[in-house]
């Protein structure tokens, strides 16, 4: 098994073929996905930024489809868990047997192998079996035995799940939690799309005629360009403001760790890169800020009971985060009812 | 219980101690003696009706008791039984003292022996006032209203001390109150329980209650309002202020402000004639033809700083008054005149011709002087009075005045209106005018003749104002002076050549309206000179100012105008009018009055200007406030410009290419080049914002460059396709300058800025474009900024030096105290 370190993904794409590269994928895995252009730029993005993507919504949404479109459209090594109940740890990791001919212990190993990973209904495992996936997300390796086994590059976990409060499942452990780069969600499709794609999807099923656009030695090299794009002082003040409100804000009990700022950092450079920038925006943690922080906290039991989701907490809180002074700003913020930081309120005509 | 006993005898030394104003009427001080006795039976007859729990109406009644047993025993009528027990001839007694203590009042002046009847009505007043206080404070629990009867213990002094009211007495009642005040709050305080400070936490006994800073600043915010307001409130300038702020007394200040019976009458008529508006005081009705000065004051006191007027003194002028013997030459004539007061004029004295023999609806507080021939009044004040007298009217021949023998040298009258403090070079030019003049008469028209225009006198009111030896001497000199100081000038003169002289105040004759009506303003107000000839003859009055320059001059046959060729002006007809009344009208005829009403004080011949021009005052001060609001659209415009000149400027050109890492081209601004594209990009950038603030488009610091150009695109500049494009490219200027590698290069910032702030105008409604021109919001904005930042310093800072100070605070000492 050829083994890739990271810092041996490719280097910078001249601008056009990274943007060729991309939009393929994009364009299809929208062949399957229909109407849902941001998320899957966000899926793509969170590959892009060696991150590990957890779809989160009610069943029948699509969830599994673009997990697996994204796994097809590039020829790469794919691997399928379906996490149930009874699921083992050493399913996921690989397990080392004792092979009689040779009268030794050989390593199998397991699911979490392969460039892609699709965990499908994450949350119907037990907290036992998702644990396993904590080494390989984050150190992207395994160990087994204390035999330490690289994975390969690009890595991505896709997982899926439903929502918590769905019956049989198991919530997953705030550690786990925090080792996905982005929570997504895929929504509902509006009505053009779910016609569509009731045309589509009446005959054949189209997943089955995706073909790959890209492998695994391009989207190494596409890595390699979004690791250049520019991030400006301001910007990465932002990142570390945005995540520091999270700590403090009143409403939370427990905020996004250093490995948020990361990893959102990462993810907006690949948006960045998506959209053909070479440098970041704040605009792209302002858009980012929900899918990359809102599964990683947990709102205080107030929060909890006066139902607050810890999107509309985010949302707020980048609402209200004025723009770092990268310089001396002009101090205006005149927003009717904001946060009261500047004094001027307009007069509405 | 206890609280309350201890409250009635705090509000029943604070009632003694609201006396002590009282202190400045008697000599002695036997009155606070007697009241103390009286206010402590009333204290304790209080206390035992509430330790019997006595309703209220009991406790009233019992105080009461209390004053009439106190009253009867300090003051017995004689048939009491045990001395303190009143009988019916006790009352009796109480009403002969409060009887003679109305006449007393009268007939005494301060400071006052101790009179029985007088101690009387302070003891029963000051009693009186306890039991209202004692009620008040203790009994409803209002112990502010308890104030009001203190308070009327002060009025006393302040309505008998016309002049002023010693200070101290006010500030020992003043603290009395705040004692009760402070006794009923602590009292009240404690009847919670426990400290109650209003903040969660807790509080040390030394610390002072959060809850008490509110009231600390209503307190400091009062006492700012009460100081700061009547000094804002034109013509409230009298009294406490006036005397800490200027010792001269009120420059413009109308005659007789305030209460006081005696004016600085100089002071009050050159701050009238001063004064550019004209004012309406007096309108006068007289059957007299030709009617002489209508008078009001006297000033015949002569001090080393200048004539004074002395206190008056008289009887009540509904009595009879003295009707002026006939002499041979003098000219008697008995007239009816009705006067109506203006509400502008307020003064204890009245305007009247001389000499009135009889008035009509004055009331018993009015008094005549006379020897000073002026009504008077210690209580009441001429505003808007009105009043009718009879008058006798002298005039006099010159050869009468002539035969008049000079009065004896050790006469009072001479020895005291002839006193002058000395001023060597007036008595030698008295000495050089009347040298061989043989009677009183030559003497004074010698001097009189002397302020004529031929020796160079000049009417100006532009002098300085006074009559001191020094002032009169200036004016010899500089010959230019308006009447005060012709009057004082001529009285002095007249004084050092040993003939009793005095200055009067008054108005000339103003602008005659209809019949014999007189309209008198502050411009007619005057003042002239009196000459006592003896033979029975008396004052006889001399005008010295010049008549050109006083509108309503009145020239007499005995003193005629000094300009005007003798007996020959036309109107001087009137001395060969056959009534012989030879107090005619001068050359200044209310005809020619009219025409110069307008004017106030015409100029008199050659002379310099009396009075500065106001218009220049009113434009400098509009030039001033333009400027003023003109700053912020001038700053506005500046930043503007100097932002344009950024923006404007060659755009940053000079690319380089520099092979990339991995061997493509990458393009970018160097240097200097890419600093400036930046800079360029903020400039336009901060403009647009201040635009939308002067265009009160809401700018908010949370949004992106991009996220605020899609705003105004979606939300203002809809319509506008260039302002649109604009608003985008200086949106991509900016997100370019501040975030990217190299900034956005060779775009053209100011035409689209300029774009956008035209579509920004023709959106906004025509108030809005106005303001944005006039006073742009963003200058205020970011001024008031500024301002509340730098206060927000200060206040964090002196809350730090607070709690520095507060480490320091004895109430410190108290923390050993258990907290109640």
């Amino acid at each position: 098994m050829t083994q890739q370190t990271w810092d041996e993904v490719g280097g910078l794409l001249p601008h056009d073929e990274f943007r060729a590269a991309s939009e393929a994928i994009v364009a299809n895995i929208e062949q399957v996905i229909e109407g849902k252009t941001a998320t899957v730029r966000l899926a793509l993005a969170v590959l892009l930024a060696e991150g590990h993507l957890l779809i989160e919504d009610v069943p029948g949404v699509g969830k599994t489809k673009l997990a697996k479109a994204l796994a097809r459209s590039i020829d790469c090594s794919v691997r399928r868990i379906q996490f149930t109940p009874d699921l083992l740890p050493s399913d996921v990791t690989g397990v080392s047997v004792y092979n009689q001919e040779t009268h030794d212990f050989e390593f199998r190993p397991g699911a979490v192998f392969a460039n892609l990973v699709v965990g499908d209904e994450i949350n119907r495992a037990s907290p036992k079996t998702q644990s396993a996936l904590l080494e390989c997300m984050e150190e992207r390796q395994v160990t087994v035995d204390g035999v330490t086994y690289q994975l390969q590059t690009p890595f991505m976990v896709i997982a899926t799940q439903n929502p918590i409060e769905m019956e049989g499942t198991y919530p997953l452990p705030e550690a786990q939690r925090d080792r996905f780069t982005a929570r997504i969600a895929m929504g509902y499709p509006d009505a053009g799309a779910e016609l569509a794609m009731l045309d589509g999807h009446g005959a054949t099923d189209p997943l089955t005629e995706l073909r790959p656009v890209s492998d695994a030695a391009t989207v190494r090299q596409l890595i390699g360009h979004v690791r250049q794009v520019h991030v400006a002082d301001a910007v990465k003040q932002y990142a570390i403001d945005l995540v520091t409100a999270t700590r403090e804000a009143p409403d939370l009990r427990l905020g996004a760790s250093p490995r948020a700022t990361l990893q959102l950092l990462r993810t907006a450079r690949a948006v960045a890169a998506l959209e053909g920038r070479d440098y970041v925006l704040p605009d792209d943690l302002q858009a980012l800020a929900v899918p990359v922080l809102a599964h990683r906290i947990i709102p205080t039991a107030d929060a909890q009971l006066a139902r607050r989701t810890t999107d509309a907490i985010v949302a707020e809180l980048v609402h209200r985060l004025p723009l770092p002074n990268d310089r001396k700003r002009s101090p205006y913020d005149t927003r009717p009812g904001g946060t009261g930081r500047g004094p001027y309120e307009p007069r509405r005509p | 219980m206890t609280a309350h006993r201890n409250l009635g005898f705090v509000a029943a030394a604070a009632t003694l101690l609201a006396a002590a104003p009282l202190s400045a009427i008697f000599l002695r001080w036997t009155w606070l003696i007697e009241a103390a006795i009286v206010v402590a039976v009333v204290a304790g007859a209080a206390a035992l009706s509430r330790l019997a729990r006595a309703p209220l109406w009991g406790q009233l009644i019992a105080m009461l008791a209390g004053l009439t047993l106190g009253l009867t025993w300090v003051f017995p009528g004689g048939t009491e039984l045990l001395a303190f027990l009143p009988t019916p001839s006790t009352f009796a007694h109480f009403g002969d003292l409060l009887g003679a203590s109305m006449q007393d009042m009268r007939t005494y002046s301060v400071k006052v022996d101790d009179v029985d009847s007088l101690l009387f009505l302070t003891v029963l007043g000051v009693g009186g006032v306890a039991v209202l206080v004692d009620v008040l404070s203790v009994g409803l629990r209002r112990p502010a209203l308890a104030g009001l009867p203190m308070l009327a213990i002060y009025s006393v002094p302040v309505a008998v001390y016309v002049d002023d009211v010693p200070a101290t007495p006010f500030v020992v009642g003043a603290c009395g109150f705040l004692w009760l005040l402070v006794t009923d709050n602590v009292d009240r305080v404690r009847r919670f329980g426990r400290r109650f400070t209003g903040e969660g936490r807790d509080v040390d006994v030394w610390e002072a209650s959060p809850l008490a800073a509110a009231g600390r600043r209503l307190a400091v915010v009062g006492v700012a309002l009460a100081v700061a307001l009547p000094l804002a409130v034109p013509g409230m300038t009298s009294g406490l202020l006036n005397a800490a702020g200027n010792g001269t007394g009120d420059g413009n200040g109308r005659p007789g402000q305030g209460n006081s019976g005696r004016i600085d009458l100089f002071a009050a008529l050159s701050g009238q004639l001063k004064q550019s508006t004209v004012t309406e005081l007096v309108k006068v009705t007289t059957n007299e033809p030709a009617p002489f000065y209508l008078r009001f004051g006297v000033a015949d006191d002569l001090r080393p700083n200048g004539f004074r007027d002395r206190t008056p003194t008289g009887r009540a002028v509904n009595q009879a008054l003295t009707d002026p013997t006939e002499r041979a030459g003098v000219e008697r004539q008995r007239y009816r005149a009705t006067v109506e007061v203006s509400k502008s004029l307020n003064m204890p004295l009245l305007p009247v011709y001389a000499q009135p023999v009889k008035t009509e609806d004055l009331g018993r507080s009015w008094r005549y002087d006379t020897s000073l021939q002026v009504i008077f009044s210690d209580r009441e004040n001429s505003r808007g009075k009105r009043y009718s007298f009879d008058y006798v009217r002298s005039t006099y021949s010159p050869s009468a005045l002539r035969a008049a023998r000079s009065l004896p040298t050790d006469d009072p009258l001479r020895r005291q209106q002839t006193a002058t403090p000395g001023a060597p070079a007036v008595d030698q030019l008295v000495r050089q005018l009347v040298k061989g003049k043989q009677n009183d008469y030559d003497k004074v028209r010698a001097i009189y003749d002397y302020f004529s225009v031929e020796n160079g006198f000049t009417y100006s009111l532009s002098t300085r104002d006074g009559t001191s030896g020094e002032d009169i001497t200036d004016f010899l000199s500089t010959k230019a002076g308006f009447c005060q100081q012709y009057a004082g000038a001529m009285a002095w003169l007249v004084r050092a050549a040993g003939i009793p002289a005095r200055v009067a105040f008054g108005f000339t004759n103003g602008t005659r309206s209809s019949g014999g009506t007189y309209v008198l303003t502050n411009q007619n107000l005057h003042a002239w000179t009196e000459v006592y000839f003896g033979s029975g003859i008396g004052w006889v009055p001399f005008d010295a100012t010049p008549a050109a320059s006083v509108p309503g001059s009145v020239r007499s046959a005995w003193a005629p105008d000094t300009e005007a060729p003798e007996e020959a002006t036309p109107s001087t007809g009137g001395a060969a009018a056959p009534d012989g009344a030879d107090a005619s009208a001068g050359p200044n005829s209310p005809d020619r009055l009219d025409k110069d009403a307008d004017q106030g004080l015409s100029v008199g011949d050659g002379g310099p200007t009396q009075q500065s021009p106001v218009w220049p005052w009113w434009v400098a001060g509009a030039l001033a406030l333009l400027v003023l609001l003109a700053v912020p659209a001038l700053r506005r415009s500046a930043l503007r410009r100097r932002r344009r000149v950024r923006v404007a400027a060659p755009p940053a050109t000079a690319l380089a290419a520099i092979p990339g890492q991995r061997g493509e081209v990458r393009d970018i601004v160097v240097g200097v080049d890419a600093d400036r594209a930046r800079a360029d990009a903020h400039a336009a950038w901060d403009e647009l914002l201040d635009t939308l603030v002067d265009f009160q488009v809401r700018v908010d610091r949370t949004e992106t460059p991009r996220a605020t150009a899609e705003r105004l695109v979606q939300e203002t500049l809809t319509e506008d396709a260039g302002a649109v494009t604009g608003v985008r490219l200086l949106g991509r200027a900016e997100e370019r300058a501040r975030y990217a590698r190299d900034p956005l290069a060779g775009e053209e910032l100011h035409p689209a800025l300029r774009s956008v702030r035209g579509a920004l105008a023709a959106r906004a409604d025509r108030r809005t474009r106005i303001m944005a021109a006039l006073l742009p919001p963003s200058v205020l904005l970011r001024w008031r900024t500024t301002v509340s930042e730098r206060s927000a310093r200060l206040v964090t800072a002196g809350g730090e030096v607070r709690q520095r100070l507060l480490r320091w605070s004895p109430r410190r000492l108290l923390a050993g105290r258990p907290a109640r």
